[in-house]
């Protein structure tokens, strides 16, 4: 028994040392990609129509096929044409443009449910464009986007896992590595504690953020 | 409410015409507006009214036509050109003169009742804080709101989210307030406190455009009664001409319907 707990507790360090890239990664993703997706939003209902075209173009390529197959193209692809990528730096490329056309989207829908006496009252007042999206829209947008961003932030934590792909020690790589090894479940049940948790804190964060946000409903 | 000075005049609408496609809203509408003066404008719906006060401060633009307030000119088309000569900087610099009150309040939803009055005086003019924090005070207590202060609109009345609403606009210290159905959305028993708030502005001598349904409370307040129809302005009167005596008996139609429905 006391071997076994010792085996978990080595493994679990063992695990842990990988699950740093996969933190890595999921910062890196979430702190540009949001702020992108907002920009992008704003951009797709812009008055200029072939950046509009451009955006819906851009959704429907990155919502529309695998990531995997993007991570592949970022990583295997470019190298072809001379463009060899690091593997952090093509995936955090890879993701980040990955998450925000689906941030944009999601955003761009927020923007819309925004009712139009909101930008009038903001015009009646002499408001301009980026005062009004900065002071009224956005802060009801962010508000309102905060369970589909939610949703997002734990899907990418799984997602995150698809890196071993091109190569990458993450959890779940530390995680098979164990299992190869060891011929035992155990790293697994490990890893997907580890999932777990990370998942746990973000609902819990996010579910702290409306609180604070509810409070003038 | 008769201390008008007839040279100044805070807005002169000249031969303005707006469609919404092949609908034309207004027919080539003239009107001028003194100073200190009230004006109520009424008529059916769609006959203009809301969509004329619209334009005084650019929320619609005119299809021809010049609008020309305080002696600036505000818009200007005409029917060949249809790009305003008039810069959206200009006009914005125009506009502050002007503030607006809507049916549905459109209060700012995430801010407190004081937030959504410190708001723009901070954010468009760039005031100190702690001066217009001192000057919204002043004006919520007017309009008997300062209790309220720290709540959010979803927990006040919908009288009172308009008063907040006047409150607001009063905050960027408009020359020109314009009302645009501000009663038509609230329960019977809560029109009083929002008549009582517009009323004292009109005892202060604010210049103001009503567009309402309230048919005594525009023979109370207003000095002049415009009444619109099909986009035109068919009769600009002294309440008591209009109506005891209407030149056209379509508004006398219009003012039994009115009254009517008030009396059920």
């Amino acid at each position: 028994m006391e071997n076994y707990l010792q085996y978990v507790a080595d493994s679990t360090a063992f695990i842990l040392e990988g699950s740093v890239l996969t933190l890595q990664l999921y910062a890196v993703t979430i702190i540009f990609a949001i702020p992108l997706g907002i920009m992008l939003a704003l951009m797709k209902i812009s008055k200029y129509q072939s950046l509009r075209y451009l955006l819906t173009f851009y959704t429907w390529v990155f919502r529309g096929t695998p990531l995997l197959l993007q991570l592949f193209f970022t990583y295997y692809g470019l190298s072809i044409i001379g463009i060899n990528l690091q593997p952090f730096t093509a995936a955090a490329l890879t993701f980040v443009i990955n998450y925000s056309a689906y941030l944009t989207e999601i955003y761009r829908a927020g923007i819309e449910s925004i009712d139009k006496g909101q930008y009038e009252a903001a015009r009646a007042l002499n408001m301009d464009y980026f005062q009004t999206m900065r002071r009224i829209i956005l802060p009801q947008v962010v508000r309102r986007t905060i369970p589909p961003t939610c949703n997002e932030a734990i899907t990418l934590v799984k997602d995150t896992a698809l890196v071993v792909v091109i190569g990458m020690g993450d959890l779940l790589r530390s995680a098979k590595e164990l299992f190869s090894r060891d011929f035992a479940i155990t790293p697994f049940a490990i890893a997907a504690v580890i999932y777990l948790l990370m998942t746990t804190v973000i609902v819990y964060f996010f579910r702290k953020l409306e609180d604070k946000y509810s409070i003038y409903e | 409410m008769n201390n008008t000075d007839p040279d100044m005049k805070m807005i002169q609408a000249l031969n303005i015409t707006k469609s919404f496609g092949a609908h034309t809203v207004l027919d080539n509408v003239t009107l001028e507006v003194n100073k200190g003066e009230v004006i109520a404008i009424i008529g059916p719906s769609g006959s203009g009214k809301s969509t004329l006060l619209r334009c005084f401060n650019g929320l619609e633009e005119i299809d021809s036509g010049r609008i020309i307030i305080e002696g600036d000119i505000f818009s200007e088309k005409d029917e060949k050109h249809h790009k305003d000569k008039i810069s959206a900087r200009a006009k914005r610099e125009i506009a502050k003169k002007l503030g607006m009150v809507f049916q549905h309040f459109n209060l700012f939803p995430h801010m407190t009742v004081l937030g959504n009055v410190v708001e723009a005086p901070v954010t468009v003019l760039g005031q100190k804080k702690t001066d217009v924090i001192k000057n919204a005070v002043m004006i919520l207590d007017k309009v008997g709101l300062l209790d309220k202060k720290d709540a959010y609109p979803s927990k006040i009345s919908g009288g009172q989210k308009q008063r907040v609403a006047i409150a607001r606009a009063l905050g960027m210290n408009p020359d020109i307030m314009l009302f645009d159905e501000p009663t038509s959305a609230l329960d019977p028993e809560l029109i009083g406190e929002v008549q009582k708030v517009i009323s004292d502005l009109a005892k202060e001598n604010m210049t103001m455009l009503i567009v309402t349904h309230e048919m005594r409370f525009a023979g109370e307040v207003a000095d002049r009664i415009i009444f619109m129809d099909e986009g035109k302005i068919i009769e600009d009167a002294k309440p008591a001409d209009l109506f005891n005596n209407p030149e056209h008996p379509r508004i006398k139609t219009f003012i039994d319907k009115i009254s009517r429905r008030d009396a059920e």
